[in-house]
Formats: C-alpha cells, sequence, structure tokens
C-alpha cells in the first residue's frame, strides 16, 4: 500500500541519522523514470514524469509518459488528474490511507524516521556522498505485499535511486534527477 | 392475636409462616438468578423488545469488558517494548488480549476470493458508465499514482479491492494496525494501544481483576521503559474505583450508624434485648419480603432489594413501640400488647394500604416494591405480635431516666396550645415555596455516580488520543431476514454519508455488502469484460500492454463469481458475529456511528427516522427514561396511596382528626422539597423512595401518638427513638460523597427531622377535645 510515497519518504530521509536527523529541505524537484516489471510480463512498464516538494505548495507528482496523470496534495488537500481527463478532490480525512501517507511524508520531510519505523525496520549505510537505507516491512498487511526497499541517494536528502522488490515478485524501480524546482 | 396461645404454639405459627414462604420461594428459585441485575428488565413486557435488549446487552458487554492501555514515548524501539510488556502483564494478570489481529489475514482471503462482488455503489455506477475506458485509467492510476496500491493484495487491476479493504471502518481512526498493536504518530511521540478484555462473567471481579492488571501493566511499562508514559481506561476500572469508593464509605458509614443506634438503644433501655429483637425482626422482614417477591416473580430485582430493604425501616417502628411500652409504660408486660396494638394495627394497616398500591402501576419494579414492603411489614408485625410478648415477659427492672422523659416533655410542651403551633409551621413553608419552584428533576443514571476526576480526564485523554468519542447509542435495523436488513443499513450509511460525510459508520454492510449490491458489483465488472477487443483498446490507449488487459479478463474468467456469505465472513472473522442480533424469527443488525465529537441522540434518531424499519437506541436515555416514569407513576401511587389511607384515617378518628394527623407529614414532605429545591438537588428516583419513607415514618408517628396520647410516656419514646435511629440510618448518608445517597441522605435527614419536629401537630392541643 502506499508503497511509492513511502518510498519517496525513504528517499527524503535517507541522510538523515535518527539521533541528529537533518533539517527537511525547504524544496526539491526531480524528474524520474519508473520501470515497473510485473510478474508474468517480460516487457516492464515503463513510465517519466517529474516530482516536486515545497513547504508552501505541497507535494506534486506528474505522470507525463506513456500516459498523463498529475497526484497534488498540501496540507489537508489532495487533487487528481486521471488519464481519462477526470479530476477529483480527495479528502484524507475520508481516505484514511491518504492521509496516513501525507502524515508519513511529511514526517519524512522533517527529517523524521518515526513514522517509517513503525511499519520498516530501518537500516542505514554510508553509500557515497549520501546514505543507502534498507527498510524491511515488520509484520502486518505491509510485508504482505513488500519484500524490501532499497533506497540510494547522492547526496542527504537528494534521492537518486529507490527498488522496491514485492512478495508477489514484481519489481519497481523508480531513478531520480534532480532539477530546479 | 389470643393471647392464650402458648409460647410454642407462636414459635411454632411464626416460623411455620414464614418457613412456608421461604420454602414456597424456593421451588421457584433459579440459583443462577436470584438477584436481577439488568435495570432495563424493570420496563413493563410491551416496552421491552427482546431485539433491543438483546442488542442493549450485547453493546453493554463489548463496553464493559474493554480495557484500553496506551503506551506512549519518543524512543520508538523502547515505548514498543514497553508496550509489549504491558502486553504481557496484562495478559498474565488474567486479561484477555485483544485476538482480532488474528482474523486478518482469513478476512483478508475471504474479500480476495470475492473481490468482484465488492464494488461500493459508487465505485459499480462509474465502471459501468466508463466501461473498459474507466478500469483502463484506473489501471494506470494505480501503477503511476504515489499512493497507489499495486499488488498490495495480488491481482486486484485499478487498485478496487485495496480500495474496498482502505475504506472499511477502522476502530480508532488516527491509529493504523502494527502487528498486535495498533499505532500513531502524535504530537512527536509515539503511540501503542493495547487492547484487552475482561474474561470474568461476574462484572464485579471482572473490575477488580482488571485494575490489578492494568497496576501490573503499567508497572511492567515502566521497567521496560522508565521515560514513557502508561494510561489507562474503560469501564472495569471506573466500577472498581466506585466500588471501592462505595466500600470504603458504606463501610465507615455502617459502623458509625450501627454503633450510635446501639449506643442510643443501650442507653435508653439498658438492656441487651432489644438488639437482639429488632435485629432480628429486622432479618426476617427482608427474609419474608424477599421470598414474597421471588414467589411471585421468579427473581428479585437488585434495585427492589436495596429500595425495599430502606423502606423496611420502617418496620423499627413497631419494635419501639413495643419496646417503649414494655420498658417504661404503665403496663404490666402481659399487657403491652393490648396497649400498643390499636397504635400497631393501625400503622400496619396504613403502611400496607400505601404500599399495596404500588401494586397497579403496571411497572414491575414498582410491583415488587409493593410485595417486598408488604410482606415486610406484615412479618415485621406478625413478630412483634407473636414472639415479642413471649420473649419479654419479665417485668424490665430499668428506672425512668432522663433519656426516656424528654421526648414526653417535648411533645407534651409542642401538644399546649400557642399560636406558634400555627406560625412555626406556617414560617418554615412559607421559606420552603421559594425552593419548590427551584426543585428540578434528573433521571440520568450517570449523575448518580461519583466517577474519579483523574479518571475522567484520563479517559478524555485517550479518547482524543484515539480520535475515538463513544456514540451515545446504537441502530438497530430490523426485519425479516438479513438481506433486508443489509439493505436497511446499506440506506441509513449512504443518507448518512450523504448529510454528514464526517461521521464514520460501523456495521456488519460494512463488513458484508447485501447481496444486491455484490450483484451490481458483479455485473459492472461483467459489462467491462463483455467486450475484450475494446479492453485492449482501452488499455493501449494509455501506453498500457494489451497482454495487461488480456491477463484482467483472464482473472475474471477463472475468478469465482460466488456472492460473500455472512457464513464465510463469521468463519473468517467470528467477531462480526456480534452486529448480528436474533430476534426470533426475525434478523436485526446492530451498527453505529462515530465521530471526533459527540453526536447527538436526536441527530441519529433523525436519521434512523429517515429509513423504514431502523430505529435508534440510546440505552442511557432508556434507563433514564425508565427511572422517569418509574419516578412519576410511584409519585402519583403515593398520592393515591394517601387518600387511601386518609379514609381509612377518617373512619377511624373522623374527619377532622384524620386531617389533623395528615398535616405533619405532609407538612414534611413540603418542606424536605423546599429544602431540596434551595440546595439545588435533583428530585429523582431515590427522593421518591426517600419521600415515600418520610410519609411512611410521619403517619406513623400521628397513628402512635395519636393512639396513646400526649399524656403516656410509651408512645412520644417510641416516636423519639425511632426519629432517632433513623437520622443515624439515613441522615448519615448526607455525608456521602456518591451523589445517589447524598440526596438521598439530605432527603430523609430533613424528611425525619421534621416529620419529627411536626408529630406533636397531629395531636389536638392540649385541653381540647379530640
Amino acid at each position: 500500500m502506499k508503497l511509492r510515497l513511502w518510498l519517496l519518504t525513504a528517499v527524503v530521509t535517507g541522510g538523515a541519522s535518527a539521533a541528529t536527523p537533518a533539517l527537511p529541505p525547504a524544496s526539491f524537484a526531480a524528474s524520474f523514470v519508473q520501470t515497473r516489471e510485473l510478474p508474468g510480463f517480460s516487457t516492464p512498464l515503463v513510465s517519466h514524469g517529474n516530482m516536486s516538494y515545497d513547504h508552501a505548495k505541497g507535494f506534486h507528482w506528474e505522470i507525463t509518459q506513456p500516459y498523463h496523470y498529475v497526484f497534488e496534495m498540501n496540507g489537508t488537500r489532495a487533487h487528481e488528474e486521471l488519464p481519462d481527463g477526470t479530476r477529483r478532490d480527495l479528502d484524507p480525512d475520508q481516505t484514511p490511507w491518504l492521509a496516513a501517507v501525507e502524515h508519513i511524508f511529511i514526517s519524512a520531510l522533517s527529517g523524521d524516521r518515526h513514522e517509517l519505523e513503525s511499519y520498516f525496520s530501518v537500516e542505514s549505510k554510508p553509500a557515497g556522498s549520501g546514505d543507502q537505507l534498507t527498510l524491511s516491512p515488520k509484520a502486518g498487511a505491509i510485508a504482505n505485499a513488500i519484500k524490501r526497499i532499497e533506497v540510494t541517494e547522492s547526496a542527504p536528502g537528494r534521492p537518486q535511486h529507490l527498488e522496491i522488490f514485492e512478495v508477489s515478485g514484481g519489481h519497481m524501480d523508480i531513478r531520480f534527477s534532480p532539477v530546479s524546482p | 392475636m389470643s393471647p392464650s396461645l402458648s409460647r410454642k404454639a407462636r414459635w411454632t405459627l411464626w416460623l411455620l409462616s414464614l418457613g412456608l414462604l421461604c420454602g414456597a420461594a424456593a421451588t421457584r428459585l433459579d440459583l443462577h438468578r436470584i438477584v436481577d441485575t439488568d435495570v432495563l428488565a424493570m420496563l413493563p413486557p410491551e416496552h421491552a423488545a427482546p431485539a433491543i435488549a438483546a442488542a442493549t446487552q450485547q453493546t453493554r458487554d463489548a463496553f464493559v469488558n474493554e480495557v484500553l492501555m496506551l503506551v506512549s514515548g519518543d524512543d520508538v524501539p523502547a515505548t514498543r517494548a514497553a508496550a509489549q510488556a504491558a502486553a504481557d502483564a496484562a495478559a498474565a494478570a488474567g486479561l484477555k488480549a485483544d485476538d482480532s489481529s488474528q482474523s486478518l489475514d482469513h478476512l483478508l482471503a475471504a474479500y480476495q476470493k470475492h473481490r468482484y462482488a465488492l464494488l461500493d455503489e459508487a465505485a459499480a455506477a462509474r465502471l459501468r458508465a466508463g466501461g473498459a475506458k474507466t478500469l483502463a485509467t484506473d489501471v494506470a492510476v494505480s501503477l503511476g499514482s504515489p499512493a497507489g496500491m499495486v499488488h498490495a493484495f495480488g491481482s486486484d487491476p485499478g487498485g478496487y479491492l485495496a480500495a474496498y479493504l482502505s475504506a472499511l471502518p477502522r476502530p480508532y481512526p488516527d491509529f493504523v494496525p502494527d502487528g498486535a498493536f495498533f499505532s500513531a504518530l502524535k504530537d512527536g511521540k509515539r503511540w501503542y494501544l493495547v487492547r484487552s478484555e475482561v474474561p470474568a462473567a461476574a462484572f464485579a471481579e471482572g473490575s477488580h481483576q482488571a485494575a490489578h492488571a492494568v497496576q501490573a501493566a503499567g508497572a511492567a511499562a515502566a521497567r521496560a521503559c522508565p521515560a514513557c508514559r502508561f494510561a489507562a481506561t474503560g469501564a472495569p476500572l471506573f466500577a472498581d474505583a466506585a466500588q471501592k469508593a462505595a466500600q470504603s464509605e458504606s463501610l465507615w458509614l455502617s459502623l458509625a450508624s450501627t454503633l450510635l443506634i446501639m449506643l442510643l438503644i443501650a442507653h435508653v433501655f439498658r438492656s441487651f434485648a432489644p438488639h437482639m429483637l429488632a435485629g432480628a425482626q429486622l432479618v426476617a422482614s427482608v427474609l419474608a419480603a424477599t421470598a414474597a417477591v421471588i414467589l411471585l416473580f421468579g427473581s428479585i430485582q437488585v434495585i427492589t432489594l436495596v429500595f425495599g430493604t430502606t423502606l423496611l425501616g420502617i418496620a423499627i417502628d413497631y419494635a419501639f413501640l413495643y419496646f417503649s411500652e414494655y420498658w417504661f409504660g404503665e403496663a404490666a408486660p402481659e399487657r403491652v400488647m393490648a396497649a400498643v396494638r390499636p397504635g400497631l394495627y393501625m400503622g400496619l394497616a396504613t403502611g400496607i394500604v400505601a404500599f399495596a398500591f404500588l401494586l397497579l402501576a403496571g411497572f414491575p419494579a414498582l410491583a415488587q416494591f409493593a410485595v417486598f414492603s408488604v410482606a415486610g411489614l406484615a412479618e415485621a408485625g406478625l413478630m412483634v405480635v407473636l414472639i415479642f410478648p413471649v420473649s419479654l415477659t419479665q417485668p424490665p427492672q430499668v428506672p425512668v431516666h432522663a433519656a426516656v422523659l424528654w421526648p414526653q416533655r417535648f411533645i407534651q410542651a409542642a401538644a399546649r396550645p400557642s399560636r406558634w403551633r400555627l406560625l412555626l409551621p406556617l414560617a418554615a413553608l412559607l421559606l420552603c415555596i421559594p425552593g419548590w419552584f427551584l426543585l428540578h428533576t434528573s433521571d440520568d443514571v450517570r449523575g448518580l455516580q461519583n466517577l474519579p476526576t483523574d479518571m475522567l480526564k484520563t479517559d478524555a485523554d485517550i479518547r482524543s488520543t484515539l480520535g475515538q468519542v463513544p456514540p451515545p447509542g446504537f441502530f438497530l435495523a430490523e426485519s425479516d431476514g438479513l438481506q433486508a436488513a443489509l439493505r436497511q443499513e446499506e440506506t441509513l450509511f449512504s443518507h448518512i454519508r450523504d448529510d454528514a460525510p464526517q461521521l464514520a459508520s460501523l456495521g456488519l454492510s460494512r463488513f458484508l455488502p447485501s447481496d444486491a449490491r455484490q450483484r451490481e458489483s458483479l455485473a459492472a465488472w461483467q459489462q467491462v469484460f463483455s467486450d475484450p477487443a475494446a479492453l485492449r483498446r482501452a488499455f493501449t490507449q494509455f501506453g498500457l500492454p494489451a497482454a495487461l488487459a488480456d491477463r484482467d479478463l483472464a482473472e475474471w474468467q477463472a475468478a469465482d463469481h460466488a456472492l460473500l456469505t455472512d457464513a464465510e465472513l463469521f468463519a473468517a472473522a467470528p467477531q462480526f458475529k456480534t452486529f448480528r442480533v436474533f430476534d426470533g424469527d426475525k434478523t436485526a443488525l446492530l451498527s453505529t456511528v462515530a465521530g471526533s465529537k459527540d453526536i447527538a441522540s436526536a441527530t441519529l434518531a433523525g436519521y434512523a427516522a429517515t429509513v423504514p424499519g431502523v430505529s435508534f437506541v440510546d440505552p442511557l436515555a432508556r434507563i433514564a427514561a425508565t427511572f422517569e416514569r418509574i419516578r412519576i407513576r410511584a409519585t402519583w401511587l403515593v398520592i393515591g396511596g394517601y387518600l387511601l389511607i386518609s379514609a381509612l384515617l377518617v373512619w377511624r378518628y373522623g374527619r377532622r382528626e384524620a386531617l389533623r394527623m395528615l398535616y405533619p407529614p405532609l407538612l414534611a414532605l413540603g418542606l424536605t422539597l423546599g429544602v431540596l429545591g434551595w440546595l439545588g438537588e435533583p428530585v429523582n428516583l431515590f427522593v421518591v423512595v426517600a419521600l415515600i419513607l418520610i410519609l411512611g415514618l410521619g403517619r406513623d408517628y400521628a397513628v402512635f401518638l395519636r393512639e396513646g396520647g400526649a399524656a403516656r410516656r410509651s408512645p412520644a419514646l417510641a416516636v423519639s427513638l425511632s426519629a432517632l435511629t433513623m437520622l443515624f440510618s439515613f441522615g448519615l448518608l448526607a455525608m456521602s460523597s456518591i451523589p445517589a445517597l447524598h440526596v438521598f441522605g439530605i432527603a430523609t435527614l430533613v424528611g425525619i427531622l421534621a416529620s419529627y419536629l411536626s408529630a406533636p401537630l397531629s395531636l389536638p392541643p392540649t385541653g381540647e377535645k379530640a
């Protein structure tokens, strides 16, 4: 559930040690390439897009290829533009998982690993100028879906590469290329 | 009673009558249910619908057994360890751990099997309207959204099953399942919720066990993480605290009153015999009264036992009347009975008539009061008539002393012609009149309890942290079958969602869609997969591989299209059975809604009114309504009973004297109500019982004095002793911290004092011919 947001959470908290949390980035923007391997499919699904986070504007996630999709969240409001052109508002209060995602995400940008640690066992080791995090789900529903998550950053608070290994055999790989916000 | 009866014959007659009554009651006795604690059983049968009673019991069981423990701290692993230690300690101390997480996997498996039948109304309508394109859109979104739920539950194209599961009701909105616990991050702290329940069937034992377990859990949590905070709440903890407070208070109040009464009797009579005889009379009265109630009703209400025993306090008047005449009266021992007989019989007759009138109430509780009191008074009178004369046969050797003389002096002084006989009561009455207008009634049982402030604050803090405010009641959807009841509940929840989307509904239909809704869901999917070519086109339009559409189609074709049944759901999650209430041939479903704030009962009742067959039940309001009806009915019946007594008094003493004798108890009644009004104390069922007691005592005082006259020593002494012992017994309750006992104590304190002080007004002024 909420896999990618957790991943992003992991990414942006990667450079923050539990003892001395780093200050959250005031803003962050990147383009990404997402490669998804589904069990039983030899050809992976590849999508392109960009994402950004800004304290004032909130979180923006946009897929540009092969279809257009936008997800935005700011405070208690969330909004989607679907590939068929439909626009819809989501209320985090009425969508428990979305509220949780928002909470996790904001906490993570604040350099707070507690939220992640309630769902995952978090291991961190230095990798280049950043850290590499391995998140292993604790017992519960998440463990039914995810084997582990690996996050590598180029610098503290700068996600570079993220992988999800699913229980179903699926695999997801997202590579970020920072851009100016 | 014939004076020629021998001692043996009297004892035989008395024991035989009591034994026969008890023996007959024993044949109807259910050893597992001698005392009935279900307050709702006091309702007349036509109002106590079995479904409501069963649903109330189910919600009560869920509430009264639950214990919630919250462990919080900054250090996540340490806090989790503390929560685990608390859970282990609570389990070791006998609390049953919440095992709902055990059924989660079974539940997920059941939902996965029937995933195509689980679209909600809006999703089914959307899929029906958009067909293949909608599915392709949703698949693309689930693959691309950062909040997507791809493959979280195996094959779930478009994330529909995940959406259904995510929308399932959560017991604590701000907490998520976290292994054996629920957890949340709030205010910079990690919180773990440990849920457990009391397994003991007996509530009193269970509450003690819960308090002990929570204490052990708190200590274990502190050992595991000294910096963590531990807090707990739950009905068993409140019950334990209330029980302890009541026990310690009743202990010192009982000791104080018993000691004072024994000292008084010892001081006046200088003998042990009155203690023995009065004690035996009280025990025999309660025994006979209980037996009579069991004989007629099968069991006895706990409230009847408490109130009835209180009312039987009147019976001690008969003993004091006899003792006073025997020890300090003018009659020889063998003539004592003859001397007190008119007062005793008149007091008995009026008392029995007053209580028997309650039989007309139509409420089981009041009928039980009546039977209890009538049987108790009759037994008390029988014992005085049969046993006292053969127990007190030797002339007493106690000289008349000051304590014996002052009551007579007081009565004689108060009976002298004086304008104060008119002015003093009038002034008191005038002072009380404003108090009457300040009177208010209250039948809310919560107001009868004295819950510790710190526990209430902890409870409020925990509920606030959990984001859970308990609803004031529950909905009951009653129908001929489960499917119809599910549809009623779905309609109800739909209305609530439209009107107040912030409210979270909880009921079986949230976990088991009705067959009709499941068929709609399957039909929507059928439409999507009916044209494979269109499905492929829709997928490729968004850049998704056509093979993904083929796989989804293959999965649909291979899937089980059967509907999810209640049997499957209950097998996976047995705890959901509590939503279902069997009501004879009918089925009723129990459901609730909760929000982050209190919800008015009227609002919820309004929602229920929009769906035929659905009702909203507010258990506390029902209990309050029961008490209110009993209070009002009892008040009217007491008035009716008094009119009947008036007729008796008119027959015996003539109209003028009868009015004079009714004046003091009615004056005491008026003064009591006035004082209660001035003090801002509510009039509730306890106060009405106190008023019945006051009227009964006042009536006895008037009869005893009228029969004995102001010139005789013994009636004045009997009345004074009765008033003092009643003040010691019940007046001390005014010092209780338990609101129900406190107000009862104030009412009896004022009422008995007023009854006693005004008792001489029942006598004609000295010199006036009665």
